[in-house]
């Protein structure tokens, strides 16, 4: 009732417009940028640029499947394809019968950025499958914050990372840039759930060849 | 009955206003996931639903905040009306082709399990706050906003408040 004497002209509501409008258009701008591909962002060791920032096994091969696997090392159904299917990934990696390149997606929530984090700095010290085995062994529920940086750096004593260098790429989060480029690079990767697996370019069946161990085999060596 | 349309215009703009409000703000923390959310429906070129995914629940925030305030309400419920169409019309294509995805309106989304995904619900909403928005659009004169009221009260039908 207040706005119903005659005459009043609306300054008030255009000044409320203006800055509703002018404050998500100020947020808006950073954040579009911030989505855009840092080239000057630090890169852990074995990551490929051209892989889409992934942390990439057997890059020197041809003639192999390539395997993309993009993750959250928050999602809980990653954690089920890691059991199930991560010896066979990693015995394809021993055994250089497959180029595998591990894109670590965080879109669950901070902890996921810590986690990915985490990883690329166990990739550092060359110990990054080791890592990941342990983050998915000691997965917590989403966001509970257990995942601080403080248990991330501890957790690498299970893949057996002892190093000092270790702990501080945890704790200063030293890839966080990376982090946020391989999100980017998932986002035009078309990359809409986790895990989502690419074979050589083209993603596999999710009706059934995810969570079977013989069609996920039948279509790594189909190619 | 004229004199109580204003009010169930302050409870129109109140219900439509705070749920774009809600599914902003619960986007807003996770904009990865609301890139997701828009790629899922495979509607958009992946730049343009990657823009759209940031893009949206700054927007929504935006018609929200002034519909709640009864800040130029004839535009802001326009604008929420044709954003509301979009939603059915990107839910009901999802729908009909078959895909599984979760329609990410508070937040979420992205692809689903076979046969979780849920489109009734969504597009029962959407065309209700559709029905919302146009109402408002016809009728933005509510109580308790900072439009101005029209001098008197037959002129109403005319939005210009200048």
């Amino acid at each position: 009732m207040a706005n119903q004497k005659p005459g009043k002209d609306n300054f008030t509501r255009n000044i409320v417009i203006a800055v509703v409008v002018g404050v998500l258009l100020i947020m808006l701008v950073p954040t579009l940028l911030s989505k855009q591909t840092d080239t000057s962002a630090k890169v852990p060791a074995s990551v490929s640029a051209d892989r889409g920032y992934g942390i990439v096994f057997n890059e020197e091969l041809t003639g192999v499947p390539v395997i993309e696997i993009y993750e959250d090392f928050q999602c809980p159904v990653c954690a089920q394809f890691e059991q199930l299917q991560g010896d066979y990934i990693e015995s394809l990696i021993t055994a250089k019968k497959a180029t595998v390149v591990y894109h670590t997606l965080s879109f669950l929530g901070p902890e996921s950025v810590n986690a990915a984090n985490a990883a690329a700095c166990s990739a550092d010290e060359g110990k990054f499958l080791g890592y990941h085995r342990a983050l998915y062994a000691n997965q917590p529920a989403e966001n509970t914050g257990v995942w601080s940086n403080d248990v991330l750096g501890i957790l690498g004593q299970a893949a057996g990372i002892t190093s000092k260098s270790f702990t501080s790429c945890v704790n200063n989060m030293d890839y966080q840039g990376w982090v946020s480029n391989a999100a980017a690079a998932g986002a035009k990767a078309n990359v809409n759930s986790t895990p989502t697996v690419f074979i050589n370019g083209k993603e596999i069946n999710r009706q059934n060849e995810y969570f079977n161990a013989d069609k996920f085999k039948a279509a790594v060596e189909r190619g | 009955m004229r004199k109580y349309l204003p009010w169930v215009g302050l409870v129109a703009r109140l219900i439509l206003g705070g749920t774009l409000i809600v599914a902003g703000y619960l986007k807003f923390d996770e904009l990865d996931k609301s890139q997701m959310a828009v790629r899922a429906y495979e509607l958009l070129p992946i730049p343009l639903a990657n823009f759209m995914g940031i893009f949206l629940p700054f927007f929504e925030l935006a018609i929200g905040i002034l519909l709640v305030l009864g800040a130029s309400t004839r535009i802001a419920a326009f604008l929420s009306g044709l954003l509301m169409f979009a939603f059915i019309m990107g839910i009901s294509q999802a729908w009909a082709r078959g895909l599984s995805i979760d329609c990410g309106c508070f937040g979420g989304g992205g692809q689903v399990a076979p046969g979780e995904a849920d489109y009734v619900t969504p597009l029962l909403r959407d065309t209700g706050l559709t029905l919302l928005a146009i109402y408002l659009t016809l009728y933005p004169h509510t109580k308790i906003g900072l439009d101005k009221k029209p001098k008197t009260a037959t002129e109403l039908g005319e939005g210009n408040n200048g």
